[in-house]
């Protein structure tokens, strides 16, 4: 099942590679709408944690448990980000993040086509929020790193 | 025997519901709210509703087609969308592109039961003009539409206005094309007349529609969004002249579906939502004479 | 999916009889529980709507679709059968003319008993349910008849 919230708290957790090490950490995020995104018209704009922003260029993103670059999602008009589906952004960050809690928060969302040209679209600094507009509930949480 | 009265039909569109699927509710328990209310007609947003969509599970069909049954819901709107930027930096699909995604919703929507569809064209300027070669896609989705007896309708949604340019070149191409599988979904929201205290900044005092507007409209309506943005406690719209539309829909005979879609504040308490739209169905039943 | 509520909103409706007459209505109710209890250790004094008691003389319970009788679920034999926790129970209330269209004032005073429990707890007329539930918006919601 889905949590209400934008940023879910299933799947916040540390990634390590095969020597054991942390590499990073990787957070789910779902579309609070009634149309989930063709992965040509998902749009992203960071994860942040406790101040720091992590850009496309240091994420990947799992889509059904197939794993893509952000570059790699611009030509998929075909594949779906289903809705009823978290959406995992799997972030590098060396050593990952400390154990406790943290400040989380996302800026993603679709362009639509039954929607002006430009609405949508998203700059990175903009407020977190989902559907490229700046929300206040949802998109931020506190989380536990264990 | 006298003829019966025609009288527009009640439904619900899964929209009302929508941030709570898959979170604390799922489409049966929309169904049953249903059967509750006696709101049989259904118009689901196809994209968020048919998991995996547009390549629905033979296991998902099945268990579709069960709850149809067992709760006596008649598949009316299937709302989907037909994407013309969907590649970055594009402005409008090609008519394969569009036809494409069109073809494949026509064939699905009718495989699920639905006969209407809420077809969302790209925009092209701000007041919602659809992209340059609608006609064309329209054109070339009407055989299909036909072959699958589906109607093909955009929804005409403020700011636009039933007295726009745009929906007078709708008007002419269906009579051009003389044909019965295009047609208008009237979202009420076009009637608004106050604004909602919470949401004031989205009203266009500028762009209200007449309920009169709507008369040569409706033989081209199929089913319409009964757009409420709030019931009061008396069973009341407060924004919309309901009354108004309704008693000119039954002076006309039209009986299609209105398929309540709630767009008012606070959609993220459950309770709130199912509140609103059993306040609207009784709203609804008392200008109906139910 | 349950409502969080004991009372549920999904179901509350007027009930038809074979002529299509208006015979009674009907409202779920659920254990906010971790377990259901064995249908013998059921207990109910009334469903009351707008200050109006109905009894179990007036009700029948429906348990995976099997009506019960108050009598028949507190049989010795019926301890073998199970209130589900992923379903309600719903309660047909006989009441000519149903309930009228509009918004009512719905509570329902049921419970278990339960032996890891004292045994001086078992009897719903004590004062333990009054103190629990008597104002609890999960026991007590105002719900529309449509």
């Amino acid at each position: 099942m889905l949590e209400y919230e934008g940023v879910q708290y299933k799947g916040f957790r540390n990634i390590y590679n095969e020597e054991g090490e942390a590499t990073g950490f990787q957070v789910g995020i779902r579309m609070i709408g009634y149309r989930g995104a063709w992965l040509s018209e998902f749009r992203f704009g960071y994860i942040e944690v406790d101040g720091e922003k992590f850009l496309a260029d240091r994420c990947t993103f799992v889509v059904s448990g197939v794993e893509y670059t952000y570059e790699e999602t611009f030509n998929l008009g075909r594949v779906k980000w289903p809705l009823n589906e978290a959406m995992i952004v799997r972030v590098q960050k060396p050593g990952g993040l400390a154990q406790g809690s943290h400040t989380v928060s996302a800026l993603y969302g679709q362009v639509a086509s039954y929607v002006p040209f430009g609405s949508g679209e998203l700059d990175i600094n903009q407020k977190p929020g989902g559907h490229g507009h700046s929300e206040s509930f949802g998109y931020t949480r506190e989380m536990i790193i264990v | 025997m006298s003829e019966e009265r025609k009288v527009p039909k009640r439904g619900i569109s899964t929209y009302c519901f929508y941030p709570q699927l898959g979170v604390n509710m799922d489409l049966e328990d929309i169904f049953m709210h249903m059967q509750d209310m006696g709101a049989t007609g259904l118009e689901i947003l196809a994209d968020g509703i048919i998991p995996g969509y547009p390549y629905p599970s033979e296991e998902w069909l099945n268990k579709w087609f069960g709850l149809i049954k067992k709760y006596d819901i008649v598949p009316v709107e299937y709302g989907h969308w037909v994407e013309s930027r969907l590649y970055p930096g594009q402005r409008e699909a090609s008519l394969e592109e569009s036809l494409e995604q069109l073809i494949r919703d026509i064939k699905l929507a009718h495989y699920l039961g639905f006969t209407c569809m809420r077809t969302k064209l790209g925009v092209i300027s701000e007041t919602l003009d659809p992209v340059s070669n609608w006609r064309e896609i329209i054109h070339e989705a009407l055989p299909y539409a036909e072959a699958f007896n589906v109607v093909m309708q955009p929804e005409i949604h403020a700011p636009t206005k039933l007295t726009d340019r745009m929906v007078n070149d709708y008007v002419e191409f269906i009579e051009k094309e003389n044909t019965k599988y295009f047609g208008f979904n009237i979202d009420f929201g076009v009637f608004q007349n106050k604004p909602v205290p919470e949401m004031a900044r989205f009203f266009r005092e500028d762009r209200v529609s007449k309920p009169e507007d709507i008369i040569p409209l409706l033989p081209y309506v199929h089913c319409c969004h009964a757009k409420y943005y709030n019931m009061s406690a008396d069973f009341e719209e407060t924004t919309i002249p309901y009354r108004e539309v309704i008693q000119i829909m039954i002076e006309h005979g039209w009986d299609g579906y209105l398929l309540s879609e709630y767009e008012g504040p606070h959609k993220e308490d459950i309770n709130h939502c199912i509140e609103q739209v059993r306040r609207h169905h009784v709203f609804m039943k008392k200008i109906l004479g139910q | 999916m349950m409502e969080i509520e004991a009372l549920q909103y999904k179901g509350f409706r007027n009930l038809k009889d074979e002529n299509g007459d208006i015979c009674g209505f009907q409202v779920g109710i659920r254990f906010v529980a971790y377990r259901g209890p064995w249908l013998s250790q059921f207990r109910f004094a009334y469903v009351k709507v707008d200050d109006v008691e109905y009894g179990p003389d007036v009700c029948t319970f429906f348990v995976n679709g099997v009506e019960y009788t108050y009598a028949e679920m507190l049989k010795p034999e019926n301890w073998r059968v199970k209130v589900q926790m992923q379903a309600p129970i719903y309660i047909h209330v006989k009441k000519e003319g149903g309930l009228a269209m509009g918004c009512h004032r719905v509570s329902v005073k049921f419970s278990e008993i339960a032996s890891y429990i004292p045994e001086r707890m078992d009897d719903i007329n004590s004062e333990m349910f009054e103190m629990m539930h008597g104002n609890d918006p999960a026991y007590n919601r105002d719900m529309i008849i449509v």
